[in-house]
């Protein structure tokens, strides 16, 4: 198993290397959308690493696999974000830069492997939200709920051993909220997802614009 | 940022509402000073993870929950760490006030974990601890801030426990 995570690091690096040439906007399509076929192709190959690690019952050797899984993971979206800004559609562009994000730092809490890695890589992803979009409204949900229930062990999260945010064989914890009742919905700087965002704005002329291009949307009756 | 501030007699507050009195550490429903009852009463969503973490250090907890009995729990999808609000008894502080320091270092170094791969200004994190001071008092300290700054908290609440006023 060492030596087959020897090999995994190994092409890993290069991978993401070599991926890396095409993290611009410059870049050709073509290339983007290559490199994204090249890293799902390794992603897959981690998986199947991960599934025999699990089967081992190899904790350790599945929570790495996971931890470069996240990071390929965050790599394509980022890739995807360049194209999507290529083809003018900056909200979807927006959505895969949140989902890089979520997924490096998902990396990083995953296994020390992607520790290091994580922390530049989330840097340079927190500038790129920064100087590549407008600041954006968010939203955030206050809920009141009687139960969560753990994702690893599906009991009930106060009662089992797992916590929120930790691995356990090739898993991140999480937990899922129960008999949830909405308190509030408020406006923030720093939500915790930064998918509930107000996309439209009507001004006091009665005009309607788009926040992420300031185009403007016409009523349609 | 620090705000040191009065609070209602917990003790006192924990017996009228009908809850058990906590008598080393505990976990304060985040709305214990105002609730007219105890089915008023609501925790932070992050006391269950503290709660197991505690656990799991052998750090002993007095609850205020009755046996069998669980409180509603408030979750706000903010990005930075809402903490639940932590009760020291003054008698804690006298007899091992070295378990503060371990219980609030086992959240702190939780947080290390949990804010991996996050860029550190949005490392934020908001704590607050109920002391009950040496002359009998009791004290609010509101933290919100850099994860860094939680060490200072076992020091501050040491000052805040002996303080005569």
């Amino acid at each position: 198993m060492n030596k087959e995570k020897e090999q995994l690091i190994e092409e890993f690096e290069h991978l993401t290397e070599d991926s890396a040439k095409f993290l611009f906007i410059t870049r050709g399509k073509e290339f983007q959308q290559e490199a994204v076929e090249k890293l799902t192709a390794l992603k897959q190959k981690i998986s199947l690493f991960k599934e025999k690690a699990v089967e081992n019952e190899d904790e350790d050797s599945a929570n790495f696999a996971l931890s470069l899984e996240l990071f390929i993971g965050a790599l394509i979206s980022e890739l995807r974000m360049w194209m999507a800004l290529k083809e003018d559609d900056p909200n979807k562009a927006w959505d895969y830069l949140a989902d890089a994000q979520l997924l490096v730092r998902n990396a990083a809490q995953a296994h020390r492997t992607a520790e290091e890695r994580a922390e530049g890589y989330a840097n340079k992803l927190y500038l790129l939200e920064k100087l590549l979009f407008p600041p954006q409204i968010f939203l955030s949900p206050g809920f009141i709920h009687t139960k969560e229930e753990c994702s690893i062990c599906g009991k009930e999260y106060g009662e089992c051993e797992h916590i929120k945010g930790k691995a356990y064989m090739g898993k991140i914890c999480h937990t899922i909220m129960k008999d949830i009742e909405i308190k509030e919905v408020s406006f923030v700087n720093e939500p915790a997802g930064k998918y509930r965002r107000v996309l439209q704005l009507t001004d006091e002329h009665g005009i309607t614009r788009d926040l992420m291009t300031w185009k403007r949307i016409e009523k349609v009756d | 940022m620090l705000k040191i501030g009065n609070y209602v007699d917990v003790k006192k507050k924990a017996q009228e509402i009908g809850c058990n009195v906590p008598e080393t550490l505990a976990l304060i429903p985040r709305n214990f000073e105002s609730a007219r009852s105890k089915e008023d009463l609501v925790h932070e969503s992050s006391a269950l993870t503290v709660r197991k973490l505690w656990q799991q250090n052998n750090i002993i907890e007095t609850p205020i929950e009755k046996p069998g009995e669980k409180l509603p729990l408030v979750a706000e999808a903010a990005f930075e760490w809402i903490g639940p609000t932590i009760f020291v008894a003054a008698m804690l502080l006298s007899q091992n006030p070295n378990l503060v320091t371990i219980a609030l270092n086992v959240i702190s170094n939780y947080l290390t974990d949990w804010f991996r791969g996050v860029v550190k200004e949005r490392q934020k994190v908001k704590l607050n601890v109920i002391v009950e001071k040496k002359d009998g008092d009791y004290k609010k300290l509101e933290y919100e801030g850099e994860l860094e700054g939680l060490k200072s908290l076992p020091g501050v609440i040491k000052v805040v426990y002996e303080k005569n006023e």
